[in-house]
């Protein structure tokens, strides 16, 4: 394997582990303010292609208004979910919840086949043009914007956890919801916000992809269950872990086409998961305390 | 409390259900006399990575059932045809294929629209003894043959050799296979395997992605290395635009040619693939440029009558999908009104079925859009080379190729 191709594998490792890491911001930041897992994540990753190429296709808007229209309208499916699906069980333990999230995935799955229909659909890219050549590499105009969203993204969540507001009561939430009430912050509310993050992120992710990829119904289940490996590989904890997860499960893939087989590619990455699993229980950046019992 | 719970629990069962119901008959319009329906199963994929083959393979059949009984069913029969999904998922169309038999005690079952589900159905099949015309193009379902599965489109066993001697007389003898690790690919696989020593034609890289992956980018970049002429793809679902974008952005010099199969006919694909789809040849039937058949044909006909038909009530015309199930539902209606119109004395699994494995397999000259279909004892696919043509997408539209 030469260096040019190299990069290039490289390449597609990083781009896959960006939308990977994306998705992975959604479920650490449920994670911690709920100790929940999300289910439904991909879902919004799934709406945020299909309403954008809806506003295009049915409303005619140009693509500069649908993305941000379906990142909006995606954020109402996200805060709707919270307060109508969790929030009525909010006192039950977090399995409940988590299957709750499942029977949410399935319903948001359902409804988009039946407003959608079931063909894939194509988003034209951000900005149009030949690949970037990059020493011997190529690198095609829309994985630059799923890099720079996605640095945008880690930026913007830590303006959040740092310097709002916001932010603090967010991190209070993470750490006890009672304590942080006592202190009066509102929780609910702070949960409510956090999946409306989380949807965003999503459907961010949903309407970056859906140039190289095309999008359909169906896209969520399986963006999901990568984002959700990225996230554990990472360690559920903060912004930066959810990245590094992705990263590392989109080069581990890549690279496992390069040097080994394509066919096995998501069995190696699985196998990659669970030795993080076993050697560093808390993921490659999370605590490695274990909790005593 | 409980109050809730119980709310919740009806909820619960309501959508049960409404589950269940999912398996409607469509009743027979025209029948008039109060003569039996004769059933017919359906087992697509409506949902899952070929709801998009699927979907149109329903409304192909959907459109000729109401035509049919219109026309005042079969010698007064009316046809009653019961659709299920097999979510692109082998165990579900096994599911479909038990229920079918056992509760609705069909006549004959048209489907599946994959080839691992088509496979998956025929330990159901050969128990009940009931005939299936399979919508797959997987070389398997009639090459390992089975006297009561029938097939529509073109197998790989035709589609492979009419690529190879195209590629040859373009001169093109270095090629990458890249293949979807599902059924279709792997079929597909096997068979260009088996025949490229013979056309002369040799294989430099042998690549797969798994169906529902979004990035082809490393396994071209490998094929790259190897420098062939061609990439060969095998992938009937969305992926095939994307190795189409991977492709132009791996090769910005074009260096590669990206060939497909019959799975690629569909306008999804252009429209997904955008301008890297320029220039991509892949073989298929006539129906994507009626004109081929020849205009005074009758083949010509039947096509572009099915296609004002097929656009006129969905308005979108039909795909090679669409073709299959055409196909299909009028191979079995035909059967039908050759069949001994009364049941059978159940010695069959006891469902009661006409006796319609023997009238499908004595189908001779039944001009489809797929091509003409002549059934027989060894042979349950009945097509040729010559019902393919290579078509060659130029500023987004098929045309057909040199």
């Amino acid at each position: 394997v030469g260096g040019a191709e190299l990069l290039q594998f490289a390449i597609a490792g990083l781009k896959n582990g960006a939308i990977y890491a994306l998705v992975a911001l959604g479920f650490s930041l449920v994670y911690a303010s709920t100790g929940v897992i999300n289910f439904a994540q991909g879902e919004f990753y799934m709406l945020g292609g299909m309403v954008a190429v809806w506003c295009m296709r049915a409303l005619g808007l140009p693509l500069i208004l649908a993305v941000p229209a379906a990142v909006a309208v995606t954020v109402g499916v996200g805060a709707l979910v919270e307060r109508l699906a969790l929030r009525p069980r909010r006192s039950e333990p977090a399995l409940v919840l988590i299957i709750i999230t499942v029977g949410v995935s399935m319903v948001l799955q359902s409804l988009a086949r039946h407003l959608f229909g079931p063909d894939e659909m194509a988003l034209p890219a951000f900005t149009a043009g030949p690949s970037v050549p990059f020493l011997g590499a190529a690198i095609e105009r829309q994985t630059l914007w799923v890099w720079g969203l996605t640095a945008l993204a880690l930026l913007g969540l830590w303006l959040l956890y740092s310097k709002t507001k916001l932010g603090l009561a967010m991190r209070a939430t993470a750490v006890s919801h009672d304590a942080s009430r006592l202190c009066g912050v509102d929780t609910a509310r702070v949960v409510m916000i956090t999946f409306a993050l989380a949807a965003a992120l999503g459907a961010l992710a949903g309407v970056a992809v859906a140039p190289l990829t095309q999008t359909a119904y169906d896209v969520g289940a399986r963006i999901g269950l990568k984002g959700f490996a990225a996230a554990i590989v990472g360690g559920l904890g903060g912004p930066v872990a959810a990245v590094v997860g992705g990263l590392v499960l989109g080069l581990v893939e890549s690279m496992s086409v390069a040097f080994i087989s394509s066919t096995y590619k998501d069995a190696i990455a699985l196998i990659v998961l669970l030795g993080v699993l076993f050697l560093r229980p808390g993921g490659l950046l999370g605590r490695s305390d274990r909790e005593k019992v | 409390m409980a109050r809730r719970w119980t709310a919740l629990a009806a909820t619960a069962v309501i959508t049960a259900a409404l589950a269940l119901t999912g398996c409607t008959g469509t009743p027979g319009g025209g029948g008039g006399a109060a003569k039996e329906p004769y059933r017919i199963g359906v087992v697509v994929s409506l949902t899952g990575t070929y709801a998009g083959l699927g979907v149109p393979e329903r409304n192909a059949i959907e459109l000729e059932v109401e035509r049919a009984n219109d026309a005042g069913g079969i010698d007064g029969h009316p046809i009653m045809v019961f659709f299920e999904d097999d979510a692109t998922d082998p165990a579900k169309a096994q599911a479909a294929t038990t229920r079918l038999i056992e509760q609705v005690k069909v006549v004959a079952i048209i489907g599946a629209t994959g080839t691992g589900q088509t496979m998956g159905m025929r330990g159901d099949i050969d128990r009940a003894g009931i005939p299936q015309v399979s919508m797959a193009g997987g070389n398997a379902v009639t090459a390992q043959f089975d006297p009561l599965v029938f097939q529509t489109p073109w197998p790989n066993r035709i589609v492979v050799p009419f690529t190879l001697s195209y590629l040859k007389k373009q001169g093109v003898t270095k090629v990458a296979l890249l293949s979807d690790s599902g059924g279709y690919g792997k079929d597909g696989r096997q068979v260009v395997l088996d025949g490229v020593a013979k056309a002369g034609v040799t294989i430099v890289a042998d690549e797969t992605f798994n169906p529902g992956d979004t990035d082809m980018s490393a396994q071209l970049t490998k094929i790259k290395a190897a420098k062939p002429q061609a990439v060969w793809m095998w992938a009937a679902g969305k992926e095939g635009a994307i190795i189409a974008k991977n492709l132009q952005q791996i090769d910005a010099g074009g260096s590669m040619r990206l060939i497909g199969t019959p799975g690629n006919g569909r306008k999804e694909f252009v429209e997904g693939a955008g301008d890297s789809a320029e220039g991509f040849t892949f073989p298929a039937g006539r129906i994507l440029l009626p004109e081929s058949y020849g205009t005074d044909t009758e083949a010509y006909k039947v096509a572009t009558d099915f296609i004002a038909r097929y656009t006129a009530k969905y308005s979108k015309a039909p795909d090679i999908f669409a073709g299959h199930a055409y196909d299909a539902i009028t191979i079995v209606i035909d059967a039908l009104k050759r069949a001994d119109a009364e049941p059978d004395d159940g010695t069959l699994g006891g469902t009661g079925a006409v006796k319609l494995r023997g009238p499908i397999e004595t189908t001779k000259g039944l001009v489809g859009v797929g091509g003409t279909f002549t059934y027989s004892a060894t042979d349950h696919n009945g097509l040729t080379e010559k019902d393919l043509v290579m078509y060659r997408v130029e500023s987004g539209a098929w045309k057909l190729a040199e």
